[in-house]
């Protein structure tokens, strides 16, 4: 059963400030940004370079804090949360897909997938059975036992999708997904992607300067200098 | 069992950065497993050679001679030294009567101080073992006016076995003596001391030239086993020689007080150069494990965004440290074993390169110095190489978990 079910995969931002020092200088990344996102929402957040838009992501990925606001993840206020705590509530909840895919190179797909659920403590046969359907599901049904090296931009960014989706987070956060793949590669990757969001209501946010992952999204959130300036629903 | 196996696979993943630090690690213990050895050869065979030739397992001397040994004071001498050895020997230790005093070896080029050792020809055997040291001409026989001269000490008297040898002292009432002596045999035995400056004289011959009327400067004993002299020896001062108030009895560790100060003093210093080679290799070991960690900063991003606490990541690198350590340090350990067996073996023979009369170490070992087995000292290594590692990871990796992920992740 997915965990998007029960509305653990809504987000609800509130008045969120972030600041930066760099040197003397203070950045203001995001200015009070508020957004509600719901269950199975395919979101996609664009802007230029500095709008806040990987800020923002960061943040409802649990992996930065605000400054001040509220962040509330599937009803649990996780900007309050200490590192431990958010760490638990990262492994449990969210899926990560980096732009860089960041995979171990010393582990087959197969290994890089089951290790998002080996941190989950469940039982080998398990992690086997889940792991081999997920990589069938994004399309790398006997490549499991290469290494990370012996497989294409697109399918490494495949394991990274599997990755993220094995173990059946209530959201996933996609920073830059496109960005390091060819088009068609990146389409094939989008369209993964928005089929596991309709097929099992995970909800999706991506950061994105990319023309083709906004004309994929759903619903498009446009940041400038720190604040939304557009968030429109298809 | 998890993060033993993902820190297992990080080792075998940087496979020549790990067998590049273990190899530091193993180089720095096999090292100190040899050097420690070695040293401990050393003073193992240094005790055994103190022992066997020239203190025994302890010594009965009168109060008054103890208290001014260093002058050797013939006229403090054990005067009936027959019924103190026959209790001894009844207590089924060993004795042998010694008289010892200083005289001056007198040669057509000039004179030497010389050390006189007036043994009792056939019980001296029962405690020292220094018939089997002669390497030219004979041991000495009871009654004869011979000498028996250490082989440095020949060589730099110029003399050789059936030469001439007077030597001019004090008897024991204070007039002047010359002893005329023949050389009969030349020793050469494992202790330098003995070499360098001894002169060995038969008992009786030396009892009348030196009007000793009997008496003698000490009674040599062998114990079975020398380490327990300290506990004989309050044995018998409570028993057997408490009959003799006059006598005190000292073990070999108070007669060679001086060389075990020096030894101790020598083993600091070796120690904290073995202290040195161990902590050049910790270093060596700290690079490599920050070097390690920084280079995986990124993927450290990326497993802390995907959930894992700080005590898991830190669980993982020092596991991966300590599995660096460990095999660093079987592989030192039985390096230095393999060195120290052979040097236990054959040891290592000197002579060819320095001319060993020349030189003095102040340990009682000859030319060829072989180690000894020292096992606390390999099981610390291999404890220690372990734990070094894993302590001088721990810094680098708090480090390394300080960093926001967000920074990780922009690592490059």
């Amino acid at each position: 059963m997915s965990g998007s079910e029960n509305g653990r995969g809504t987000v609800s931002v509130e008045n969120v400030v972030k600041t930066y020092a760099t040197g003397e200088s203070v950045v203001h990344a995001l200015r009070g940004v508020s957004v509600q996102v719901a269950q199975g929402d395919f979101l996609s957040i664009a802007g230029p370079s500095g709008s806040g838009k990987t800020t923002l992501l960061n943040l409802v990925g649990c992996i930065d804090a605000p400054d001040s606001g509220e962040i509330t993840i599937g009803g649990t206020r996780v900007s309050s949360m200490n590192r431990d705590a958010l760490a638990m509530f990262r492994r449990r909840n969210l899926g990560f897909v980096f732009q860089t895919f960041n995979l171990i190179p010393v582990l087959t797909a197969a290994e890089n997938v089951s290790f998002a659920l080996s941190l989950l403590g469940i039982g080998d046969r398990e992690i086997r059975e889940r792991t081999r359907a997920i990589l069938a599901e994004v399309g790398l049904a006997g490549m499991e036992n290469r290494l990370p090296s012996r497989l294409s931009g697109g399918q490494q960014q495949r394991v990274a999708v599997a990755r993220a989706l094995v173990k059946e987070p209530s959201i996933v956060l996609a920073d830059e997904p496109t960005a390091n793949l060819d088009s068609d590669t990146g389409r094939a990757i989008l369209e993964l992607m928005r089929s596991m969001n309709e097929r099992h209501r995970t909800t999706f946010v991506f950061s994105t300067h990319d023309q083709m992952v906004m004309d994929f999204a759903r619903r498009l959130l446009r940041l400038h200098d720190g604040a939304i300036a557009s968030d429109e629903r298809r | 069992m998890f993060l033993p196996a993902m820190a297992w696979k990080n080792l075998s993943r940087y496979r020549k950065r790990t067998i590049i630090t273990a190899s530091a690690i193993a180089f720095g213990l096999a090292t100190y497993i040899f050097m420690d050895g070695w040293l401990k050869g050393a003073e193992v065979e240094s005790e055994r050679n103190l022992v066997l030739y020239e203190t025994g397992s302890s010594r009965v001397l009168t109060r008054d001679y103890w208290a001014e040994h260093e002058r050797m004071p013939l006229a403090s001498a054990i005067e009936d030294p027959e019924p103190v050895i026959a209790a001894l020997r009844g207590a089924g230790i060993p004795a042998a009567p010694r008289t010892l005093f200083a005289g001056e070896a007198v040669v057509e080029e000039g004179s030497m101080p010389v050390r006189v050792i007036a043994i009792d020809t056939e019980r001296d055997e029962q405690v020292f073992s220094f018939r089997e040291t002669v390497t030219e001409g004979r041991y000495l026989e009871a009654g004869e006016p011979g000498a028996l001269l250490g082989a440095w000490l020949a060589q730099d008297l110029g003399l050789a076995v059936g030469d001439p040898l007077t030597v001019t002292t004090r008897t024991r009432s204070g007039f002047h003596q010359t002893l005329d002596l023949e050389v009969v045999g030349i020793l050469n035995c494992p202790n330098p001391a003995i070499n360098k400056g001894t002169l060995f004289m038969p008992l009786d011959t030396a009892d009348a030239l030196m009007e000793m009327e009997g008496a003698v400067t000490e009674i040599d004993l062998k114990y079975r086993d020398y380490r327990t002299a300290e506990k004989v020896n309050a044995g018998l001062a409570a028993g057997t020689l408490a009959a003799f108030p006059s006598l005190t009895v000292v073990s070999w560790k108070d007669l060679a007080a001086d060389y075990l100060a020096i030894s101790a003093t020598k083993k600091g210093g070796s120690n904290v150069m073995l202290l040195l080679v161990f902590i050049i290799a910790a270093v060596g070991v700290s690079n490599t494990m920050l070097m390690t960690i920084y280079e995986r900063i990124r993927e450290l991003g990326m497993m802390r965004a995907l959930g894992m606490r700080d005590r898991d990541i830190r669980r993982v690198f020092l596991l991966e440290a300590g599995g660096i350590g460990l095999i660093g340090s079987v592989a030192g350990v039985g390096l230095g074993c393999i060195a120290n067996w052979a040097m236990v073996r054959w040891g290592i023979d000197f002579s060819a390169f320095m001319d060993m009369s020349e030189m003095d170490i102040g340990y009682r070992i000859s030319a060829v110095m072989h180690a000894a087995w020292n096992p606390p000292v390999i099981v610390v290594a291999l404890v220690a190489g372990v734990l070094a590692c894993v302590v001088v990871a721990v810094f680098p990796v708090r480090r390394a978990l300080r960093l926001q992920i967000t920074d990780c992740l922009r690592h490059t």
